[in-house]
């Protein structure tokens, strides 16, 4: 139950959610929170067990400082997603697979990433992706209107027609939209 | 005073009188008996450069210049034996990070490791490594070129020796370093300021990682 967006742009990335959070066939929450900001230049959306992606986003956000902090240069988009995955991957060798899938969106040196990790522990990148129980929906939408020079602004409207388009037919997604888009930076690291 | 003196000499782990940790100095000081070592760094390059000291015509020489991940080279001087388990630490470091970021670790955090690695040592009763290291490589920070010692400290800089007579070899490359050098002069600087240290014709194992190819490679 859910649907999340997440694009790629040419100024950075966007991700949008709906609102919904599912009690079975009954609604839990119409204000639900899927789309989590770990810093400034990373953000997860979530799909799924939400303690599960909770617990994995608190634990690669302590990860995630402690290692800027060592190593003096924040993680890759990429990095980022790996650390992730590698939890998600443990947990499912483990038999008690952290039951989520999510969409890692950030900026970093190379731009905008966007990262689909699920329970295996695999990680694809992506130009735009979809998770959830609207995401057949959702892609739809996304697969006829996304072009590689799309912007933040064009994402997010986008992102909203997706997610609008999900919530309207599949009844694990609706109660508004939320939207997070992270501009590229320009940073130059100490050399 | 007279007491602390005692503990110092009966316990070699625990400090000296001094203040200072015997087993430490003592593996510096086997250190300073190891063959001559130079790591240079300019914008352009880093370059290690070892000396290989004159063996037997029937015994190869020993490897002395080690390749670390694709972009990390490292050399040490003291025990071979002991610089052969801190690259196998620094190798074991490089992968491990590959294995769980899917990047190339950073020369920063390698320097960091093994300092840490070395540390260890020097809060039991057990031998410090008898080694200094050097290691040079290009990360996403640039070139990067560091030196750590037995007792944990690194430093991150643009010239370093060590080893046999390295205070002699340290002036020699500290007087003729330029940032605008080429990899030849620099070869060239080294070669000088190990004949210097040890007043012979030196045979010298060379590795360089350029900022254009980023990438370690052995010269010879």
């Amino acid at each position: 139950m859910t649907t999340i967006v997440g694009i790629k742009t040419n100024e950075g990335v966007v991700l949008g959610s709906d609102k919904r959070a599912s009690k079975g066939f009954f609604i839990g929450s119409k204000i639900t929170q899927k789309i989590t900001k770990i810093d400034d230049t990373l953000a997860v959306a979530i799909a799924g067990q939400l303690s599960d992606a909770e617990y994995l986003i608190k634990v690669s956000k302590a990860e995630r400082r402690l290692i800027e902090l060592r190593r003096g240069f924040p993680l890759t988009v990429k990095e980022s997603a790996r650390l992730i995955a590698n939890l998600a991957y443990s947990g499912m060798k483990n038999y008690q697979p952290y039951f989520v899938e999510l969409l890692v969106a950030g900026v970093d040196q190379e731009g905008g990433h966007i990262y689909a990790a699920d329970m295996s522990g695999a990680i694809t990148s992506e130009d735009f992706a979809s998770s959830g129980s609207g995401s057949p929906i959702a892609y739809g939408v996304l697969e006829s209107t996304y072009h590689k020079e799309i912007t933040n602004e064009e994402a997010k409207q986008i992102a909203t027609k997706a997610v609008s388009a999900a919530m309207e037919r599949d009844p694990g997604s609706g109660n508004g939209i939320d939207l997070l888009a992270i501009p590229n930076l320009i940073m130059e690291v100490a050399r | 005073m007279a007491e602390a003196g005692n503990y110092g000499a009966r316990y070699p782990y625990f400090y000296g009188p001094e203040g200072r940790l015997v087993l430490v100095d003592s593996a510096l000081e086997a250190v300073r008996r190891g063959s001559t070592t130079i790591g240079i760094k300019t914008p352009a390059f880093a370059m290690l450069a070892s000396h290989i000291k004159p063996v037997r015509p029937l015994i190869d020489p020993a490897e002395k210049i080690f390749t670390i991940d694709g972009h990390v080279g490292a050399t040490g001087s003291g025990y071979i034996g002991d610089i052969l388990q801190l690259i196998e630490e620094l190798r074991l470091e490089a992968q491990k990070h590959r294995l769980s970021f899917e990047s190339p670790i950073d020369v920063g955090s390698l320097a960091k490791h093994l300092g840490s690695f070395l540390h260890n040592y020097t809060i039991y009763a057990v031998r410090p490594q008898a080694a200094s290291v050097i290691v040079a490589g290009f990360d996403q920070t640039g070139l990067q070129l560091y030196q750590v010692d037995p007792s944990g400290t690194f430093m991150r800089g643009s010239g370093f020796a060590i080893g046999q007579s390295s205070d002699i070899a340290l002036d020699v490359v500290q007087q003729e370093f330029s940032a605008d050098m080429s990899i030849e002069q620099a070869v060239a600087l080294s070669n000088k300021a190990i004949e210097k240290a040890l007043g012979e014709r030196p045979v010298v194992e060379i590795g360089v990682v350029s900022a254009q190819d980023r990438q370690f490679q052995k010269l010879r």
